[in-house]
């Protein structure tokens, strides 16, 4: 453990520091991590309601196990381990639907597509939704494992070992799996280069 | 250089050459490999293609509530979940202590249960032990009785007549 702990990230130190009573902490361990928690449920469940959710739930574990943490990974490795968790279980559950279907009528809490151009014409906007859509269906057809390990590799940047670690499995699991999702996702969107 | 495509665990560096996530070095080993491989290229084309179709896909910004409806969650929470966990917090607190005293109970247990005496039968019961007795065996012991009545007899008149 000393080795470990010679080691910790800073995450790590904030997050012994809300196990000594530090709400503070918690506060900037939340700012710190809120986006990429949320933007990582997002991506996986396809739902902007549901990931809030399942986000509110991930920092709630967090919250609820500072008496028993130990920093034997990194925190970030730790946390998207209960997001990946609760995002598999979600998927599984078929929760996501069921949400959808009483969050239809809301069309505020619906997911609003970012445009980069801030004033696109209606055809640029048209063919870009036609290419999020491209996107997120080729997305959400992998296998839950797969996308997962896209989704970190690509939008949180983690190297194969914390994804690995992530996914409880080995770092050359990961590799495979990458390159079974890549393989996929290079047949279904190559042509938009 | 080989191929990297021609093994899954080198067909990764690739990956990293796309995403720009290899050293200098490498990075310029498998642009030279590129160059002369149609396979790799091909390879390279497409997977930056999907790189940038991933790109182009931004999720929403957070609620602006997120915060205060988590802070909510966390104050529910704490005051079920406080109430459930306080029994248990000084054995977490002090894991170290509660894990040697199940240790030492689980130790004391497993001896009481070795040095037990062994296990007495269950008594047998009669009505379950009735055994069948021929009467030609009744018949033997009853003789062997008047033997001994007579072998006794006998022995006590040889005394007597001695004395």
């Amino acid at each position: 453990m000393g080795g470990a702990t010679a080691a910790l990230d800073l995450d790590a130190e904030l997050m012994l520091r809300v196990k000594e009573g530090d709400g503070a902490s918690f506060g900037v361990l939340l700012d710190k991590h809120r986006s990429s928690v949320v933007h990582f449920l997002f991506r996986m469940v396809q739902n902007h309601a549901v990931a809030e959710e399942l986000a509110q739930e991930v920092f709630l574990r967090v919250y609820r196990s500072r008496n028993t943490y130990e920093p034997t990974a990194k925190f970030t490795t730790w946390l998207f381990r209960i997001a990946t968790h609760l995002a598999l279980n979600s998927l599984r559950d078929g929760k996501n639907e069921r949400l959808q279907e009483r969050l239809d009528d809301d069309s505020n809490d619906m997911p609003v597509r970012q445009v980069r151009d801030s004033r696109p014409s209606v055809e640029q906007s048209m063919v870009y939704q036609v290419r999020l859509d491209e996107v997120r269906q080729a997305i959400s057809a992998l296998p839950e494992k797969q996308r997962a390990a896209v989704l970190m590799h690509k939008y949180e940047e983690m190297e194969y070992s914390q994804i690995a670690r992530v996914l409880s499995c080995s770092e050359s699991a990961v590799k495979s799996l990458l390159f079974r999702a890549y393989e996929t996702l290079r047949a279904r969107l190559a042509h938009m280069a | 250089m080989n191929c990297p495509l021609h093994d899954r665990e080198t067909a990764a560096q690739l990956l990293g050459y796309c995403a720009r996530k290899l050293d200098s070095e490498s990075q310029a080993i498998l642009e030279r490999h590129i160059a002369v491989c149609p396979e790799c290229r091909k390879f390279a084309d497409g997977q930056r293609a999907v790189w940038e179709a991933l790109e182009a896909w931004q999720a929403e910004p957070v609620s602006a509530d997120f915060d205060r409806r988590l802070y909510r969650r966390i104050e529910e929470d704490g005051s079920w979940w406080d109430r459930l966990v306080r029994p248990l917090r000084p054995l977490v607190r002090h894991w170290n202590v509660a894990a040697s005293a199940a240790g030492v109970f689980v130790l004391l247990a497993a001896g009481l249960l070795l040095n037990q005496p062994p296990a007495v039968p269950e008594a047998a019961k009669d009505t379950a032990q009735v055994e069948q007795v021929q009467p030609e065996q009744v018949e033997h012991a009853l003789d062997t009785m008047d033997m001994l009545a007579d072998f006794n007899r006998q022995v006590k008149a040889s005394a007597d007549a001695k004395m």
